[in-house]
């Protein structure tokens, strides 16, 4: 009979462990953030969106650009990065396909999302590769010129209108223009990354809101100040970015050590094997190391842990790009936006150009209607019909925009006086193959697992190859 | 030839109930792998087609030299984690099924079924479960050992730990298939053995080692076989748990099969490598079926 009990007893406590070990443990335990962060599977850009009524607009048909010249009749399949209904990636889209469809009753476009991370841009290249459910496409500056290269999209040119030359930024334009001079996308936007300084939490810290025009010894000085333990023994970090193979959120505050310190040099060489990148990159691992003004698993976190953790006010600071302005503003989370602080006077952020391209096509007027379509995404009209103020908070542009005549209102005019100093990733095929290289060996930094130099002179020759424009 | 027809006109009438599941084995199955033996000595592309490599092993090469070698990283990890995972899974299996046998069936089926369940949860599920287990903020984990003042533990941030806690994941995810299959067989044991061993003062723990354990080794085999290429398989609970890749310490033979074939879109490479565990897979089964051979019969 003891025996048995003792049995008994021993196989309980196998159940216990065994249900320990798969109920959801996702409690938080000794210091309950205020509010747990954002959850980790959410698609990158979604994670503190909220849904906000569609606006009550009662849409007609205006004309002009909106108006395709094409005789086409059926659907159209646009792609757009960071969409999930109701989102703030969404409904600017929502609201313009919708005025679009006004205009052009005979067409039907169907928006499907696709996030912003490695597996979002596996999804995208999957359909462009099948040629299938896919006739335009929101994407960033460095995917394109591995799809021009496989000859999935349509060059823009011979659709391009003197009103259009004289309306997109010419620099910009000139980004597009990545195989025999022609012009493969519809440049939206400009997407450069900012920090994001969470007032509240400086507040609550007793700190001040230092000057914009700050230096890294300033802005490591705040982050210092900004982490601190609250009285219920939860943890506030100084600052905090999303780092993983599919975004540059976080180079650009060890990139700008000095203006050579860039993955291609001006004459076509990998860059990132010197001493000032060296030097960039282990004042910036220093931060966690040194200073210990990151989250524990910074380096490693998912952005939606990132945004969330800010939002929540668990950061202080953290690194991101335009679009998170706008979820920020819905949220009614008090911010300010931050160039990057300056190093040896450095001036520098980093960010890609968005774009509407569209997919490879058979149908010549489909082709038209595409285009006319990514026309109008890009124009001004759009923000006419997208104004701020209904359910997008900064209207349809999430971005200052790629025309001279795009009005961009707060908070995104903020970002306006970092364009000039703003690095554009660069366009080669492989740059995706270049990130997956250098990703695992900038991680190891963070860690302090390896020494800069070794790690960046261990990857060169390879790197070498896929920053080689073919 | 009339052979052939005698077998046709005897058996033929079986095949046909076979046959949808061997179209489907064809189809679905047989003819993709040999489709994607051919793509390995090709570069590939969903667009442009295929067109052989020179020289025509240039794949099997490149597989092991791409991104600074990280195959090779990558199959040692998935080593090292089917090693620990299996040796677990089976140790564990053996000894709950143990326990579970002397009671009533009642209690034997509540306890079958309770440790069937991470079976039938979603691999997504329980990857996501764990990454919460070990968030290096506010993990239950984390609360542990901050619990007994150790300091906080980067579980899935720091390249030297990272790949442990996944193995440690794995580990204590109960061995649900094998806790049953185990128990099956323990039942089917004729009784007369632990009694003639009752009868020689045998302890439990020799009759557990000399007549339980023996007399379960052709399931033993047959699990040691599953669970060897489940854990070569690995990718979900990798996957979920550290999207990053922490260094690339996390990587395993699938994780880049699944980014050369889908992130790189080099069919080429991932279908050598796929060929590569395919060769490791079946040497691996091979000499485990030679060592665990059951001679046993009663």
């Amino acid at each position: 009979m003891n025996k048995k009990w003792f049995l008994l007893g021993v196989m309980a406590l196998f159940a216990v462990l065994a249900i320990a070990g798969c109920a959801p443990a996702a409690q938080p335990t000794s210091a309950p953030p205020t509010a747990a962060p954002a959850q980790p599977t959410a698609a990158a850009g979604q994670a503190t969106a909220v849904p906000t009524p569609k606006p009550t607009v009662e849409r007609a048909a205006k004309g002009g650009i909106r108006k395709s010249t094409s005789t086409y009749k059926g659907d159209l399949n646009l792609w757009v990065l960071g969409y999930t209904p109701g989102n703030a990636f969404a409904n600017p889209f929502d609201n313009a396909v919708e005025q679009f469809m006004k205009d052009n009753p005979d067409i039907n476009v169907t928006i499907t999302g696709y996030p912003p991370n490695d597996e979002g841009f596996t999804k995208l290249s999957t359909a462009l590769q099948s040629g299938q459910g896919i006739d335009l496409l929101r994407l960033p500056s460095d995917r394109l010129p591995g799809f021009v290269r496989d000859d999935l999209v349509e060059p823009i040119d011979s659709y391009l209108t003197d009103a259009d030359k004289a309306d997109i930024l010419p620099n910009v334009l000139d980004v597009v223009r990545v195989k025999d001079g022609k012009a493969w996308a519809w440049p939206l936007w400009v997407v450069p990354m900012g920090i994001y300084v969470n007032s509240d939490v400086f507040k609550e810290a007793g700190v001040e809101l230092p000057a914009k025009d700050w230096t890294w010894d300033q802005f490591v000085d705040a982050a210092k100040k900004t982490t601190f333990k609250r009285a219920n023994g939860e943890q506030v970090y100084g600052f905090s970015g999303f780092v993983d193979p599919g975004v540059i959120n976080t180079w650009g505050l060890w990139m700008n050590q000095d203006p050579s310190v860039r993955p291609i040099t001006t004459d076509g060489k990998y860059g990132l094997n010197s001493e000032a990148a060296a030097s960039g990159l282990q004042r910036f691992a220093d931060l966690a190391l040194v200073h210990k003004v990151t989250p524990p698993d910074f380096g490693s976190q998912k952005d939606a842990d990132v945004k969330g953790g800010f939002t929540n006010k668990q950061y202080a600071m953290v690194v991101d790009a335009t679009g998170f302005a706008p979820q920020l503003k819905n949220n009614k989370v008090n911010f300010e936006i931050y160039p990057l602080p300056t190093v040896n006077g450095n001036k520098l952020t980093v960010g890609a150009v968005g774009l509407i391209a569209v997919a490879k096509q058979t149908d010549d007027q489909k082709r038209l209607a595409a285009m006319d379509l990514g026309r109008y995404l890009t124009s001004a009209e759009v923000q006419e019909d997208v104004p701020p103020g209904s359910n997008v908070s900064t209207g349809f542009y999430l971005a200052p925009g790629a025309r001279k005549s795009v009005k961009v209102v707060d908070p995104l005019d903020k970002f306006l006086t970092v364009l000039p100093d703003m690095w554009i990733t660069p366009l080669v095929p492989d740059w995706a193959k270049f990130t997956r290289l250098f990703h695992p060996e900038y991680q190891n930094i963070l860690f302090g697992k390896e020494k800069p130099a070794d790690a960046m002179s261990k990857i060169a020759d390879e790197a070498q190859k896929y920053l080689e424009i073919q | 030839m009339t052979g052939i027809r005698k077998f046709i006109k005897q058996y033929g009438w079986s095949y046909l109930f076979i046959l949808p599941s061997l179209v489907t084995f064809t189809i679905f199955t047989l003819v993709p792998v040999l489709w994607s033996l051919v793509i390995s000595f090709q570069d590939y592309s969903l667009v442009r087609g295929g067109k052989w490599v020179t020289p025509i092993y240039a794949n099997y090469v490149e597989a092991f030299t791409l991104l600074n070698g990280i195959f090779l990283i990558a199959i040692r990890n998935t080593v090292i984690y089917t090693l620990f995972t299996v040796i677990a899974a089976i140790g564990l299996g053996l000894i709950l099924a143990s326990l579970i046998q002397p009671l009533s069936n009642r209690l034997r089926t509540f306890f079958r079924a309770a440790y069937y369940l991470p079976a039938v949860t979603s691999a997504l599920i329980i990857g996501l479960t764990w990454a919460y287990i070990f968030n290096a903020q506010w993990g239950f984990a984390t609360y542990l050992t901050r619990m007994f003042g150790l300091p906080p533990i980067r579980w899935l941030s720091d390249p030297d730990i990272a790949f442990w806690s996944v193995v440690l994941s794995a580990v204590l995810t109960l061995p649900a298939t094998a806790i049953v299959l185990f128990s099956a067989a323990m039942g089917a044991i004729p009784q007369e053995y632990y009694e003639a061993a009752d009868l020689d003062g045998a302890s439990p723990i020799q009759k557990w080692w000399n007549i339980t354990v023996p007399l379960v080794k052709s399931t033993t085999l047959y699990l040691v076989v599953l669970y060897t290429i489940a854990s070569f398989e690995v990718f979900e609970r990798i996957y979920i748990m550290v999207p990053s890749g922490v260094g690339n310490s996390t990587q395993t033979i699938v994780t880049q099969i699944y980014n050369n074939g889908f992130k790189d879109f080099d069919f080429g490479i991932a279908s050598a490598q796929a060929f590569v565990l395919f060769a490791m897979i079946a040497l691996v089964a091979a000499f485990q079926f030679r060592v665990l051979r059951s001679d046993v019969e009663y």
